[in-house]
């Protein structure tokens, strides 16, 4: 991977994990804009952190509705989340006081 | 399936979608409706109202937008590349000839912008802020000119301009270098004082002058070497400096060298190879030439001071026009111009821009050519891929993106062309110079401004001849995916690829053409007969002064004695003196009249001549007698050239008549007009004055000979003979000066005959391409035809028919060209009309002729086609 994931593209993945599947519940969740979200999820999508697949068409037709593109991670998309939570985590250590001294 | 999803965001949906790739869109759409649909069924009421579904609906046109730009990323842009790579190294001879052709044009076009660059873009080197510098001239209001300053006006303009740090004199001087065997002539300059300070230059070696080498006449034996000099004489040795050399037959001390850049402020000319300062002009005038306010000899530059603007510098140039109009009554109607920055005066600038932009439209007319033949190859072998790019469309790939595709084949192939072009652009300072008709103090080599205009003009090249095929690819491949029919796309193709030949036929006919009549006026040129005949005649300069014989007794024995000494020498038949040589200079003009006619008085041509002048010329005397021999004219007396005669005394006999000028003449004779400065300036009034009564100290001496004539070595073993201290300067045949004199002519004519030459060439192959690829696509007709019993030679009739059609439409559409070339190049011209007709027509045959050729041989191969074979295919 070339470069860290950055925090949008975390939160992005975190909400697919959390049972997102498509890109408006995406959006909800993340309350990130769509103009946003969607280049982002192009592009973890190219470099293999989360694949596709479209709904069945049936179960469109039964709804009245057009399928939908439903958004899955990937082993790799799963390792650059927790890696990347692993950063974030380890970088609000860094930002807060030391334990000792924040519970006295 | 009803949807939910409101108008208004259905529009602005199907709007953003146009953004995205075709071969994408319908998928983006997709998921986009669905998305849309599924935020309008929502369940929260909040959802479904129109600020969040505004603000939803609007990340499709950045999504959209993000995925065109992913489309055209690097990623694709190297595939492209990768594959055009390919593609080309798959057919190494298409890509060869085509890069060869291309790298003709780029780098033709390159080398002549170099030369544009050194001569007109780029101040000669060595020279601090050569921008801050500006050149000051001597005009009148009647008559506008650009020349030098008298000593007196210099001295003048130094204490009154304003706004100027410096006010630099400097004048061309040739010296003889050395003594004896080792003597050379070398062209010096003559520098003020504070020339070098002016120019912010530095020494190499030593020091350069100051100020206190130029206080008083004669007084100042000091010289700085050019770089060049030092090298080529000196072998680089520092010790020289302070060292003492022969200039003229006076010792200097050198004092320092010039930076190796330094050529001078001049970019055209023979670059100065020593610098005195100007109190040492030859001895021989004394102090005259710092007192006559009538004798100009010195140019003049200045340096802007500070923060002073050009316009505020030359609006001192009035001041000083006034002062000098009081000073003197020569400067009567004198007017003082300034220009900005050094290296060319205007007239100059003029003259080379025109060359330069002649240079320019021809090779200009080369880039074109080739391009529009690479194209054409392009095109040609694009027929071929019609099933590949098929495929490609098929499988989704746009009409934009194909034509990406056959774009960046072609910048590939016009980098690959700019490449083989770099080593002749490195080089062109070694190639130019000779083949400019002019000398360059510059040197004309390439700098990043020429690399930039290389690359540049690559890319442009490039673009040039890939737009076409991309464009009528990308159209024809769309055409047979959805139609199932390459005819109709490979119609077009066709008549793209005539509408090439037919403008490579008329782009060579105009090359053709102008190479023509710039071939015939040399021819001309040689043929002509200037008023004298310069077949056998050879011409040396002397001078006598130069090497200390500064009295005139002396000076005229030596004259005779040398003379004498001449006709011996084997195959000399006469030998005479004068002042100046036809077309290759010297020249000199005075004011002459009749008694009292001021009103008329004239500026002549200044001849001074020895015995038998008019005989050893061929110059005919048309009233009255030449002049004689030393001993033979006791009183003053001249002869004077027609043109003279009729403007003094028009209907009249003009033996007898005074003429008033530097003393009183007699008019004794008539000599025929000579053309002496140049083929192409028609003569102009001239007087012969007898050496006897008008001493000049630097003659030439004019041998005429039977055949070749002596040789140089001779010559200057004869000449040693008479006095070992006088060099001969130069020696110059007038055959080949007259010749050399057409000397743009010739370059020029050199340069488009090649050109013209190729262009016919790469004419020829691009229309029998075209012939064969139509034979080739109608065998199975011809086929037909045969088995119908078709005479073969009626076939070859029909194939041949098409191609001289378009030969005669290139034909038609080049005269209008050459028309246009022949206009451009009138002035170039001698004793041919730019629009000569016998010259246009015989081009016109030429391309017809070779257009034919080049129809022929393809269309004979339709004649063997075996039916059988062809129909069975």
């Amino acid at each position: 991977m070339p470069r860290p994931l950055g925090f949008t593209s975390l939160r992005i993945l975190a909400a697919i994990r959390d049972g997102s599947t498509y890109g408006l519940e995406i959006v909800r969740d993340t309350e990130l804009p769509s103009g946003t979200i969607y280049p982002t999820l192009g592009r973890m999508r190219r470099n293999g952190l989360v694949r596709t697949r479209w709904e069945d068409q049936r179960t469109a037709e039964r709804e009245g509705r057009p399928r939908r593109r439903y958004y899955e991670l990937t082993a790799e998309g799963w390792r650059a989340l927790v890696e990347g939570v692993a950063r974030l985590r380890d970088a609000a250590e860094k930002l807060s006081p030391p334990l000792g001294s924040s519970s006295g | 399936m009803t949807t939910r999803v409101p108008r208004w965001a259905r529009w602005l949906l199907r709007a953003s979608s146009l953004v995205v790739p075709a071969h994408r869109r319908l998928e983006w759409m997709e998921e986009w409706t669905a998305e849309v649909e599924a935020l309008a069924r929502s369940r929260r009421e909040t959802d479904r109202d129109y600020p969040s579904m505004a603000r939803f609906v609007a990340g499709a046109l950045p999504h959209a937008l993000w995925m065109r730009k992913e489309e055209w990323t690097m990623e694709s842009v190297v595939q492209d590349v990768r594959f055009a790579a390919r593609v080309l190294r798959r057919s190494p001879g298409f890509t060869a000839v085509a890069a060869l052709t291309l790298a003709l044009g780029i780098g033709a076009n390159a080398s002549i912008f170099s030369l544009v660059n050194g001569m007109l873009l780029r101040a000669p080197q060595g020279i601090a802020e050569p921008d801050r510098l500006v050149q000051i001239a001597r005009s009148y209001d009647q008559a506008p000119r650009w020349d030098s300053f008298s000593w007196p006006a210099f001295e003048l303009i130094r204490s009154e301009s304003r706004g100027l740090s410096g006010v630099a004199g400097f004048q061309d001087q040739p010296f003889v270098l050395g003594r004896g065997a080792e003597a050379e002539q070398v062209l010096g300059q003559l520098v003020s004082g504070n020339f070098f300070e002016v120019l912010g230059a530095r020494p190499y070696v030593g020091r350069l002058l100051r100020p206190s080498d130029d206080v008083s006449p004669g007084a100042h034996a000091v010289v700085v070497l050019s770089h060049a000099l030092w090298t080529r004489r000196f072998g680089g040795d520092p010790e020289v400096v302070g060292q003492t050399i022969h200039l003229g037959g006076d010792s200097y001390e050198v004092v320092g060298v010039a930076a190796p850049g330094l050529t001078g402020v001049e970019t055209i000319g023979t670059p100065p190879a020593l610098w005195v300062p100007t109190m040492q002009h030859p001895p021989y005038y004394g102090e005259l030439p710092f007192s006559r306010w009538g004798w100009s000899w010195i140019d003049v530059i200045g340096r802007l001071d500070g923060g002073v603007s050009f316009q505020q510098a030359r609006a001192s140039m009035d001041v000083v026009t006034t002062r000098l109009r009081d000073a003197d009554s020569v400067n009567e109607d004198i007017r003082v111009l300034m220009a900005p920055g050094v290296g060319l005066d205007p007239d100059g600038r003029r003259q080379a821009s025109q060359l330069s932009l002649l240079l320019a439209v021809i090779v200009g007319l080369v880039l074109l050519l080739t391009c529009t033949n690479v194209a054409n190859l392009f095109l040609a072998r694009a027929t071929g891929r019609g099933p590949e790019f098929g495929v490609r469309v098929a499988i989704g790939a746009g009409r934009a993106r194909l034509g990406r595709q056959i774009l960046t084949e072609s910048l590939l192939l016009a980098v690959v062309a700019t490449l083989v072009a770099v080593p002749v652009v490195y080089s062109a300072d070694r190639f130019l110079p000779a083949l400019f008709p002019y000398a360059l103090a510059v040197p004309v080599g390439a700098d990043l401004r020429v690399y930039a205009f290389l690359v540049g003009i690559g890319l442009l090249a490039g673009l040039l001849f890939g737009a076409v095929p991309a464009w009528v690819e990308s159209r024809r491949a769309l055409a047979d995916v959805i139609r199932d029919a390459a005819s109709s796309g490979a119609r077009r193709s066709t008549r793209v690829r005539d509408a090439l030949v037919v403008g490579q036929l008329g782009l060579s006919l105009g090359l053709v053409s102008a190479a023509a009549l710039l071939g015939r006026s040399v021819l001309n040129a040689h043929a002509a007969r200037p008023g004298f005949e310069p077949e056998g005649l050879v011409v040396a300069w002397i001078d006598p002064a130069a090497a200390g014989r500064e009295d005139e007794e002396e000076g005229r024995g030596l004259y005779r004695r040398l003379l004498d000494r001449m006709v011996d020498l084997p195959g000399i038949q006469r030998a005479t003196l004068a002042n100046q040589a036809p077309v290759v200079g010297g020249h000199s003009r005075s004011t002459v009249m009749p008694p009292g006619r001021e009103d008329v008085a004239y500026e002549a041509e200044r001849i001074v001549v020895g015995p038998e002048y008019f005989e050893g010329l061929g110059i005919p005397i048309l009233r009255g007698r030449g002049l004689g021999g030393f001993d033979d004219e006791p009183e003053p007396v001249v002869v004077v050239n027609e043109a003279l005669a009729d403007r003094f005394w028009p209907g009249e006999d003009p033996v007898g008549k005074i003429l008033e000028g530097s003393g009183t003449w007699r008019v004794v004779g008539v000599a025929g007009d000579v053309q002496m400065r140049s083929l192409r300036q028609a003569a102009r009034p001239a007087v012969y004055y007898p050496l006897v009564h008008l001493y000049q100290s630097s003659m030439v001496i004019h041998l005429r000979s039977e055949g070749s004539g002596p040789s140089p070595v001779a010559l200057r073993q004869a000449v040693a003979e008479v006095d070992p201290d006088l060099p001969v300067a130069a020696i110059v045949d007038l055959r080949s000066a007259v010749t050399a004199s057409m000397g743009e002519t010739r370059t020029l004519g050199f340069l488009v005959g090649a050109f013209a030459g190729l262009a016919l060439l790469l004419a020829a192959v691009g229309l029998y391409g075209l012939v064969s690829f139509g034979a080739a696509q109608r065998v199975r007709e011809m086929g037909i035809r045969i088995a119908l019993g078709a005479r073969p030679d009626a076939l070859v009739r029909l194939m041949l028919r098409r191609g001289l059609a378009l030969a005669v439409i290139g034909v038609m559409a080049g005269l209008g060209v050459s028309w246009l070339l022949g206009q451009a190049l009138a002035g170039l011209l001698f004793g041919i009309p730019p629009d000569d007709a016998l010259t246009l027509s015989g081009a016109a045959l030429l391309l017809l002729a070779t257009a034919a050729l080049a129809a022929w041989i393809p269309a004979r191969r339709v004649a063997r086609v075996d039916p059988a074979a062809s129909l069975r295919d």
